[in-house]
């Protein structure tokens, strides 16, 4: 059995501490707290009531009181597609979950936004370990064992496409490295990021990909084969009017019509197709 | 306090992968919450991450169950290196973590099989004949493992005597599947895949290549009976309590003194 390495770690009763001081957090101010897309009040004499930001008005919503109800709320989007990343912006709506206690407001919380809680309580405290990008790309093996082997540059753009708020609202602590700062917008958010997660992982493999055949097969144009089967991938969609574009599923990196992957070509296809234009908006 | 700590591989594109993890946790917290404060789910592609997971869990001592069918890449490298593990006991930020074996090579994996068996046959109209148990396994080149704990429980099945015949039948290795079932000398062909979770395999590639249309395909002189897999069946929660009690067990002995 390998060598255990390092990894970030708490007291021993660091679930029960962030479970506490999580709750008391939301008791103090009346209005409730915005934690990811979540809005958590007090609820009189106990409990709390939460749901999704931007139904804090809205009246009919459906109700529950299991916490374990949060594992269903948080698993498919509006639209009924699957989130794998719970941190994304599209939690659905129409809900309303009453708990009784910190304890089901933890629990609760664990299935909306999986450790958040816990982290944002260490962060708080100032006892989150951060794992940087290359620790992390070190520590791979199999077929995620090349994103080792991703450019600094490829690291960066990765996470700007990957990462910011309008993908993920997680606040991004990590960097590529001690000595090289992650240069994005790291987010607004409650809930911190301390490590690139298996999401991450998954887009720096296929941005690793690009970044291969890029130096090998570039056309007369300068566009790689990845980057001619997105354009091309892409007017076909759109010729099919407002209806024929259809995204790919939010981590199937391996399809041209891929948010995160669209993303990225905006941050490094762009720049070579209208190369008077600065690479950033 | 004790908490039970299952690992699931999961998935970045559908939600069957990580179902039967958190299906067997709801089973634990309901038949065994007395034993078990603590009931977790974390996964390697979905959130909670192993990396993370022991900073979400309050008890000190904490069993981990990974939901695998064989020992390999991920119980032996992958789960380890993730949740920080030494050993079969881990001692650390105040917790004592022991770590089990997966599922497939349990025991009481061939009394599921079985049962999974006879749930499938339960209301069905069987045709007279023989009646073979197929064990369908992934199988891989590259790990004697992932093939060898389907042949074990298929020992296991054969030794009681129940089914005319017991085979074993593999998506990549040999003997293939579909060549094990076009083979079979027998009127009843009752084929249980030996996997964690629904998937692309179990929904699509196997009933494809195997020309299945459903639960029973008749061809021939052959019944082919269709069974979901072994993972998903509500018998795996206990065995996945049980895995993790073994585990206590072993551990207590090999720390005690004498």
């Amino acid at each position: 059995m390998p060598k255990a390495p390092a990894r970030p770690s708490g007291t021993p009763n660091v679930a029960a501490a962030s479970r506490e001081a999580f709750a008391a957090w939301v008791d103090e101010d009346p209005d409730g707290r915005v934690f990811g897309q979540i809005l958590i009040r007090s609820a009189s004499p106990a409990g709390y009531y939460l749901c999704h930001e931007d139904d804090a008005r809205v009246a009919s919503l459906e109700l529950y009181d299991d916490p374990r109800a949060a594992r269903e709320i948080a698993k498919l989007t509006g639209a009924g597609e699957y989130r794998p990343l719970k941190s994304s912006p599209n939690l659905r709506r129409g809900w309303e979950l009453r708990v009784e206690d910190a304890r089901g407001l933890a629990a609760a919380m664990d299935y909306l936004y999986p450790a958040g809680v816990v982290h944002w309580y260490l962060y708080r405290e100032g006892r989150l370990e951060i794992t940087d990008y290359r620790e992390n790309a070190a520590r791979q093996s199999g077929i995620y064992k090349r994103i080792q082997r991703l450019s600094d540059e490829g690291v960066q753009n990765a996470a700007r496409a990957c990462c910011e708020d309008a993908v993920c609202l997680k606040k991004t602590l990590w960097n590529v490295d001690a000595g090289t700062p992650l240069e994005m917008d790291r987010g607004n958010g409650e809930i911190p990021c301390p490590e690139p997660c298996s999401v991450f992982v998954s887009f720096a493999r296929r941005v690793r990909l690009f970044e291969r055949e890029k130096r090998r097969d570039l056309d007369d144009a300068g566009l790689s084969p990845s980057e001619r089967e997105d354009l091309a991938a892409l007017v076909e969609a759109a010729a099919g009017g407002a209806g024929g574009i259809k995204l790919a599923r939010e981590a199937e990196f391996e399809e041209p019509l891929n948010e995160r992957r669209l993303r990225y070509r905006k941050l490094t296809l762009l720049p070579k197709l209208r190369p008077e234009e600065s690479p950033k908006e | 306090m004790k908490a039970l700590v299952i690992v699931g591989h999961g998935s970045h594109l559908n939600e069957d992968s990580s179902l039967p993890v958190y299906e067997h946790a709801a089973r634990i917290r309901e038949r065994f919450g007395d034993e078990y404060e603590e009931v977790v789910e974390c996964f390697w592609k979905e959130e909670p991450s192993m990396r993370h997971v022991l900073d979400t869990v309050e008890s000190e001592d904490v069993s981990v169950v990974p939901a695998f069918i064989s020992e390999g890449y991920f119980t032996q490298q992958v789960i380890p290196r993730e949740l920080g593990l030494a050993g079969p006991v881990t001692r650390k930020d105040g917790k004592t973590i022991r770590y089990a074996g997966p599922l497939g090579t349990y025991q009481g994996m061939a009394d599921v099989i079985l049962e999974r068996a006879e749930d499938l046959l339960g209301d069905k109209e069987v045709p007279p004949g023989r009646r073979a148990l197929v064990l369908l396994g992934h199988g891989t080149d590259l790990n004697k493992s992932s093939g060898g704990v389907i042949y074990l429980n298929a020992g296991r099945i054969r030794e009681r005597g129940l089914y005319d015949l017991v085979e074993v039948g593999f998506l990549d290795q040999d003997p293939q599947i579909g060549a094990v079932v076009e083979n079979l000398e027998a009127e009843n062909v009752v084929l249980i895949p030996v996997f964690i979770a629904e998937g692309w395999h179990t929904r699509e590639t196997i009933p494809e290549d195997l020309g299945l249309t459903g639960e029973v395909t008749r061809r021939g002189s052959k019944t082919i009976f269709y069974g979901a897999p072994v993972g998903t069946h509500p018998s795996m929660a206990p065995l996945i309590a049980a895995r993790a009690r073994e585990a206590e067990r072993e551990t207590e002995i090999a720390q005690s003194p004498r």
